[in-house]
């Protein structure tokens, strides 16, 4: 195979005020060659592209583009060079049409759009990779999977040779990711020259032909994928040797601790019904996993267990306790601790020093108040004990916790809701933008507090994570439950079906 | 081209350079409106800086002038702090001064001088309180903004005082003019300091301010306000009662632009009229603003500010300038310190 390097990196180096989030880094990417940079959070992935996408300007460094030296300023300068990025936040106009979100500020168009070209350009790109969508459909009518096609003609269609897709995978139902790796192949084949950047080694495995690993800020190897196992490559992310297999022991189902009855939760703003006639029970030392596409009414069935949403009909009995509708406060006080799935929206005050974060939940408990003055110091010993016991990376506990990392900001909040010794945990994705090391402590958490007899309820799309921890499964679709069954009697394939709307007693094994 | 870059942190050193940069900017382009008519700028300057800080009598009037500033922007920076902008300081004000000369302009003579001041005092922060706590009522059960409501209040305030004036609380012996009867003796506020006017307001303002920044910092209710105005939805998470911590800190807020009327009518004016500087409210708003809502700082700011309503009605006479070159002075001062402030968070970076 002839080799044609269309991208080569040396020695990048991006230094902010207070860190170094790439170092050294030199990196060639050829032709027709899908190449997956690795990495964890933290660990510079989205630095690294920001740069060769001309969102950063490296401290130190060269790119070279065909052989010939470049600097890159801006994205355009990126799209001119034939860099396409396809972003993890799709950059689209919703009411806008297809076609109109990817002629939308193309150069060379003048004041009147060339509809007629512009199709027909669209079409050849669609077909030529099998990126089928409807170019007169309004973006919004779209599914996700379709968006996610719309972005990547964008690229091709500014003549992208080179394209950067970041963590593609993560808005995706299970089923259609095959088809993106199809049409990734298929570029491949033309041609064209990619960057995936990920930490699901399974995606890594199946498609790509080279692995560059980042860690701290810097390449630690590109290997090829042909001689390198699963093992070896989390080994190099994390820098030493990872459990992937939990021990779960085995435990006999006790009595019942939570119980949901024919809840209807409506959204807040349209009076949709998002919730709809959901029945489930958690029990004593027992982990019960939600698995269900992100938007599917998870999260209204937990707010609504914590207070935080009416419901409208139904009942949510806890140790016998009507607890319907209660306040949160009530709720956090009996014993039921949520862990919110967008930690930056709820859960943490961003601007607020670790400190304060920390005692969100014992602000006005004793031994922090004395009933309407807090004390300080017991409230510096509260944070450094919860980050000590969980090892979070904190430079300064009376700094803004918005300055640490997406990783320990999540684990803070965490170890600040475990503190507290929870009967039941509610954790919603609270593994989402963890690292390996991160994910896998949060996990031993987890199984922990089973152990001790206490219960939780997991959200997650991550369906080996919800396999491997959960006791039983109960999957939602629109607001519903599509069947709840033993972790140990379900496959990834049946809980796929039921994501995407299937009932579990329609499933013929 | 030039363009804006996000600064990564912002240092301390900044915090201090950025508005002083932009004072001095200010007050060069407060100058080139002084020479377009006609006036000697460093004379002005010259003038206005004396008649602020140049004597002990000069800083004593720049402190009086501080006084309800320092009042008001205590409050401002509670209720600031949460997210709520209180724009109705200037009403809660004229409340708080018309509450509290009810007693002085009614009670029987011969009331004690404690129990009076105390009466007014208690009229002040209850007018205040009640003027700030409709807004916020509204804000919490329907989602009335509380910008709109708060501002609209200060002209039914204003107007409220003007029917006083002109209609049933009008001394008969002021010859038509809109003033109401002068307050007893027992209704002054002692002065503290003698030939000067400050008076016990002055110990009101500085008590206020630590009381302010003692809830802020050490308390549960402080604790509150810091996490509802960071982020409301992790309030309610936390099981915070968002809506009964607005109203307690409006009330707070309002009780204070209260007691600040009351200071000015007890201590400064002995009378109730229809101006009574009203427009403290709105300054405030700016010295909580340049305070970064640090009540420590809301002193050194509020003496400032003080300085140039002192220093300015005094320039009026001395160098004969109309009080609107004052006006437009102080303005361009606070338009460039407020503008300024995005060179907190970006910098000017040029590129071909």
């Amino acid at each position: 195979m002839n080799k044609i390097t269309v991208l080569k990196a040396t020695d990048i180096t991006k230094k902010f005020p207070e860190t170094v989030a790439n170092e050294g880094i030199n990196f060639s990417l050829h032709k027709g060659e899908i190449h997956a940079l690795l990495g964890e959070n933290g660990a510079g992935k989205t630095t690294f592209m920001n740069i060769l996408y001309g969102i950063y300007m490296p401290t130190k460094g060269e790119i070279l583009i065909n052989d010939k030296p470049v600097r890159i300023k801006t994205p355009l300068d990126a799209i001119n060079n034939g860099i396409g990025m396809i972003h993890q936040h799709f950059m689209l106009v919703e009411p806008l049409t297809v076609l109109e979100n990817i002629v939308l500020g193309l150069k060379e168009q003048g004041i009147v759009v060339d509809r007629k070209a512009a199709k027909k350009k669209l079409k050849e790109i669609a077909e030529l990779y099998s990126l089928e969508v409807n170019p007169d459909k309004k973006i919004w009518q779209l599914s996700v999977g379709e968006q996610q096609k719309v972005e990547i003609i964008k690229v091709l269609f500014r003549g992208a040779n080179i394209l950067i897709l970041d963590e593609p995978t993560a808005v995706l139902r299970p089923q259609e990711t095959e088809p993106l790796f199809d049409i990734l192949r298929k570029m491949k084949k033309d041609g064209k020259a990619i960057i995936f950047i990920t930490h699901k080694l399974d995606e890594v495995m199946a498609v790509s032909d080279k692995i560059s690993i980042l860690r701290k800020g810097r390449l630690v190897k590109t290997v090829d994928k042909e001689g390198v196992t699963k093992r070896q490559l989390a080994e190099m992310m994390v820098g030493r040797a990872v459990l992937f297999e939990f021990e779960k022991k085995e435990k006999k189902a006790k009595e019942t601790l939570l119980s949901v009855e024919n809840l209807d939760v409506y959204s807040t703003q349209q009076g949709v019904k998002v919730v709809e006639d959901v029945n489930f029970t958690v029990k004593k030392g027992e982990i019960l996993g939600i698995a269900g596409i992100s938007g599917n009414g998870q999260q209204a069935i937990v707010q609504t267990i914590a207070g935080l949403r009416r419901a409208v009909k139904g009942k949510i009995v806890f140790e016998g306790k009507n607890i319907t509708n209660k306040s949160p406060r009530y709720i956090a006080q009996i014993g039921i601790n949520y862990i919110p799935a967008d930690r930056i929206g709820m859960g943490l005050a961003s601007d607020l020093s670790c400190i304060d974060n920390a005692i969100m939940r014992n602000y006005y408990k004793k031994p922090i108040s004395s009933s309407w003055i807090i004390n300080y110091k017991k409230s510096e010993e509260h944070t450094r004990r919860i980050v000590d016991m969980f090892n979070i990376a904190v430079a300064d506990i009376f700094a803004p916790i918005k300055l640490l990392s997406g990783g320990n900001m999540q684990k803070l909040l965490f170890a600040r809701e475990l503190f507290e010794n929870p009967k039941l945990l509610i954790a919603s994705y609270p593994t989402r933008g963890l690292d390996i090391a991160s994910t896998e402590f949060v996990r031993k958490q987890m199984l922990k507090i089973r152990d001790e007899d206490m219960s939780v309820i997991l959200i997650s799309e991550d369906l080996d994570e919800i396999l491997s921890i959960s006791d039983r499964i109960a999957v939602v679709y629109k607001g519903k439950i599509m069947g709840i069954a033993d972790a140990r009697e379900i496959d990834k394939n049946t809980i796929g079906l039921m994501m995407a709307g299937t009932r579990l007693e329609d499933i013929t094994l | 081209m030039i363009y804006f870059e996000k600064r990564e942190n912002i240092s301390a050193k900044l915090k201090v350079v950025i508005p002083v940069v932009s004072l001095i900017i200010g007050i060069l382009f407060g100058a080139l409106a002084i020479v377009v008519v006609g006036i000697n700028p460093y004379a002005v300057y010259k003038s206005l800086f004396v008649n602020a800080f140049g004597s002990w009598y000069a800083f004593s009037e720049t402190l009086v002038a501080a006084t309800p500033l320092m009042l008001i922007t205590a409050g401002l920076i509670l209720v600031f702090k949460m997210g709520i902008w209180n724009i109705g300081a200037y009403g809660q004000y004229i409340m708080g001064a018309i509450f509290s000369s009810y007693f002085a302009i009614f009670m029987p003579p011969g009331v004690s001088k404690p129990l009076m001041l105390t009466l007014m005092f208690a009229g002040g922060a209850i007018g205040g309180a009640i003027w700030a706590v409709i807004p916020a009522i509204l804000k919490v059960f329907w989602e009335v903004n509380e910008v709109i409501t708060t501002l609209l209040l200060n002209y039914i305030a204003l107007y409220v005082l003007k029917f006083l004036m002109y209609g049933p609380w009008k001394n008969p012996k002021s010859f038509g003019f809109p003033l109401s009867k002068p307050f007893p003796s027992s209704a002054q506020l002692p002065v503290l300091f003698e030939h000067t006017r400050i008076n016990l307001g002055l110990a009101f303002a500085l008590i206020s301010i630590i009381v302010i920044w003692f809830i802020i910092k050490k308390t549960n209710f402080g604790y509150e306000v810091r996490v509802i105005g960071n982020n409301p939805t992790t309030a309610k998470y936390a099981g915070i009662s968002v809506g009964k911590n607005i109203i307690i800190a409006m009330a707070i807020s309002g009780a204070l632009a209260g007691i600040a009327g009351m200071v000015q009518v007890s201590g400064i004016i002995h009378f109730l009229q229809v101006k009574i500087n009203a427009n403290y409210g709105y300054t405030s708003i700016i010295v909580a603003w340049i305070s970064y809502l640090n009540p420590a700082l809301c002193l050194l700011s509020s003496i400032l500010f003080g300085g140039l309503e002192s220093g300015g009605y005094s320039i009026q006479i001395s160098m004969r300038v109309s009080y609107g070159i004052v006006g437009l002075i102080e303005s361009i001062a606070l338009f460039s310190i407020v503008g300024a402030q995005i060179f907190l968070n970006y910098k000017l970076r040029w590129k071909k």
